[in-house]
């Protein structure tokens, strides 16, 4: 027999101010007139209206992406009402860390403190922070930890500056990148008891599959090119060199997106056709996309199987928090959790595709109320709930539910 | 606990301990924490509070049954050879207490600075205290208990709490392994108490040694951190 896993604690950190979209070149720069052009270009198709940057107005870092990831670990363990001396274990998800080594885990626990504990890197790119969720929740169904916190943060502003551009063919496969990530942590605690006072997510289950077998590299970086080639990774050739080649920019195969989304929705369905998703009982959809493009390409994608879906139980905050990559869905989460949208009974899907080299990433989760409380009303699901929605739109309010 | 006392004389040492253990099951009933467990109204605080006062006591346990192997003389060479290997496969019990206590979110450090309950206390001084008499063939009585606790009561126990609380395998390892070891004790239990090498005398110290003792438990099942 095993444990049950639940989301017992919620927290977030975005460094600095909202930064809008006419503050993006003091930070990053490229004011030049095409690159303004395209800019203005990419922030119409993503959508985004805000996001926050660890860098000050003059474009310098404030803060270490290690420190991003510790403040949203407090904010979690704050929520839950304990201390770093009650984890167990630290799964932890990036990109990219501060240093190439040690591990971006090892280096959040020595700033965390706590005591001893498991330590996992999760290094991919956006769906590493279920794949984080999963080893955790894994570790505690097993009954092998009590308490566990995950944490996906992400610094790319530093490397989205101008001078990483300065004199490297960069085209739209950099600059639909650098307009759209910015920085952030968002971070859960997983326990295998429920919340003692307070509703928690039950993690019913987590699914994380790679397609990489079946396709090329979308998003990169450090090697030039989609193929990665002996000796010639940005680790074999010199430096100034793999600079001038641009290998330090991140870049993405645009081109193949609608392939990634197209690829996203067939795994969704799957999870359909094989009962772990039951349209009948699905409440809330909080999906991790990069732009609004994709959102109403996965809409219609889920129209064809549910006609009557109810597109106000999707949350996104990608447009005033941000595409922060592995972060995002973390910090969705418990901005959707503190609002209040979620009530005892209900189901929630977390959806994260990542377009790196095709990977897919879900979790399903429901809410249950502190013992003792009062059972769960029964639960609408996300297209029957189409008729009703105007009506019964959940509002309950933060304090009653675990803020 | 005077059930077996109204016992007819000519009763048999297995029917004795048969009185005494039914006497013993009630009392286990009426003990709050299995009364919750029962109900399924116990919390995982409870069960961190067991084990922690568990602990407390099992890590006497190989020690008395030692010093009951030490007194014992060539006479009774057959009840040393026992609780000798007795000793030997409880001794290291209570690691497996710890390792489940962690798994619930205990400390180490606070389960190792634990002391004994007061019924615990009570238990441990009386089982050392038997084990010091020569030839302490009374002390059956109290395997005859706390081996019958195991392998009848634990396991039960531990799927209660597995089911009210939603615990693993992997957090109830010592009330399950002692359905398996503890069964195997009594199977030898009752080999020796079979054997015609227990005359009435002894009889009467191995029925009365059973009474104490579950009294003695049922009070350190009551006593939690007392």
């Amino acid at each position: 027999m095993t444990a049950t896993a639940y989301l017992t604690g919620f927290g977030r950190y975005l460094p600095g101010d909202p930064v809008d979209n006419d503050g993006i070149v003091s930070r990053l720069g490229g004011d030049d007139r095409v690159t303004d052009r395209i800019r203005r270009m990419v922030l119409e198709e993503n959508g985004i209206r805000q996001r926050h940057y660890a860098l000050d107005e003059r474009g310098e870092p404030t803060e270490l992406n290690e420190e991003l990831a510790v403040k949203a670990l407090r904010a979690a363990l704050d929520d839950r009402g304990i201390d770093a001396r009650d984890l167990r274990m630290l799964a932890c998800a990036t990109t990219m860390g501060d240093a190439l080594v040690p591990g971006f885990g090892s280096m959040v626990h020595g700033r965390l403190g706590g005591g001893p504990m498991q330590v996992l890197t999760a290094q991919g790119v956006c769906a590493s922070s279920l794949a984080a969720l999963d080893a955790a929740a894994a570790k505690i169904r097993l009954g092998d930890h009590p308490v566990a916190a995950v944490v996906g943060s992400e610094l790319p502003s530093r490397s989205l500056r101008q001078r990483r551009f300065d004199g490297v063919n960069a085209r739209m496969d950099s600059h639909f990148l650098r307009w759209m990530l910015s920085d952030g942590a968002g971070a859960a605690i997983v326990e295998f008891q429920p919340h003692p006072t307070k509703a928690s997510l039950r993690i019913d289950w987590v699914r994380h599959v790679s397609l990489a077998h079946d396709h090329e590299v979308c998003m990169r970086s450090g090697m030039d090119g989609l193929e990665a080639v002996v000796g010639a990774t940005w680790q074999d050739v010199d430096i100034a060199d793999a600079q001038a080649a641009g290998m330090f920019v991140l870049r993405q195969d645009i081109g193949v997106l609608d392939q990634l989304a197209e690829a996203g929705i067939s795994q969704f369905e799957e999870l359909v056709d094989t009962g772990l998703i039951d349209m009948r009982r699905l409440d809330h959809v909080v999906c991790h996309y990069s732009t609004n493009r994709f959102r109403d390409l996965a809409f219609e994608g889920i129209r064809r199987r549910i006609p009557t879906l109810d597109t106000d139980r999707w949350f996104s905050n990608l447009e005033t928090r941000g595409n922060t990559g592995t972060a995002s869905i973390f910090i969705a989460l418990e901005e959707a959790w503190h609002d209040g949208r979620f009530r005892p009974g209900e189901t929630v899907l977390l959806a994260v595709p990542e377009s790196a080299r095709f990977s897919f990433a879900f979790a399903h989760l429901t809410v249950v109320a502190p013992p003792g409380a009062p059972a769960a009303a029964p639960t609408r699901g996300v297209a029957a709930s189409a008729v009703t929605a105007s009506a019964d739109t959940p509002s309950t309010a933060p304090h009653e539910q675990g803020a | 606990m005077t059930a077996t006392s109204a016992a007819p004389a000519t009763a048999s040492l297995a029917e004795r301990l048969a009185t005494v253990w039914d006497a013993f099951d009630r009392r286990l009933e009426e003990v709050p924490i299995l009364r919750r467990l029962a109900e399924g109204t116990v919390t995982i605080e409870d069960y961190r509070r067991l084990l922690f006062n568990l602990r407390q006591q099992v890590v006497d346990g190989s020690p008395w049954i030692s010093r009951a192997a030490a007194s014992f003389d060539i006479d009774h060479f057959a009840l040393r050879t026992a609780a000798i290997s007795h000793a030997q496969e409880e001794h290291r019990d209570y690691l497996m207490i710890e390792r489940d206590y962690v798994a619930v979110g205990g400390t180490l450090e606070e389960l190792r600075a634990g002391r004994k309950n007061i019924g615990s206390e009570a238990l441990s001084g009386y089982m050392f205290h038997a084990a010091s008499q020569p030839n302490p063939v009374g002390l059956l009585g109290a395997m005859f208990i706390i081996e019958g606790l195991g392998a009848q009561r634990a396991a039960g126990w531990a799927r209660r709490f597995q089911e009210v609380l939603g615990l693993a395998d992997n957090q109830v390892h010592f009330m399950v392994y002692h359905q398996e070891a503890d069964s195997e004790h009594t199977g030898n239990l009752e080999a020796i108490l079979t054997s015609g090498m227990i005359d009435d005398e002894a009889a009467d110290q191995i029925v009365r040694c059973a009474e104490v003792v579950a009294r003695l438990y049922v009070l350190q099942l009551e006593e939690l951190d007392s």
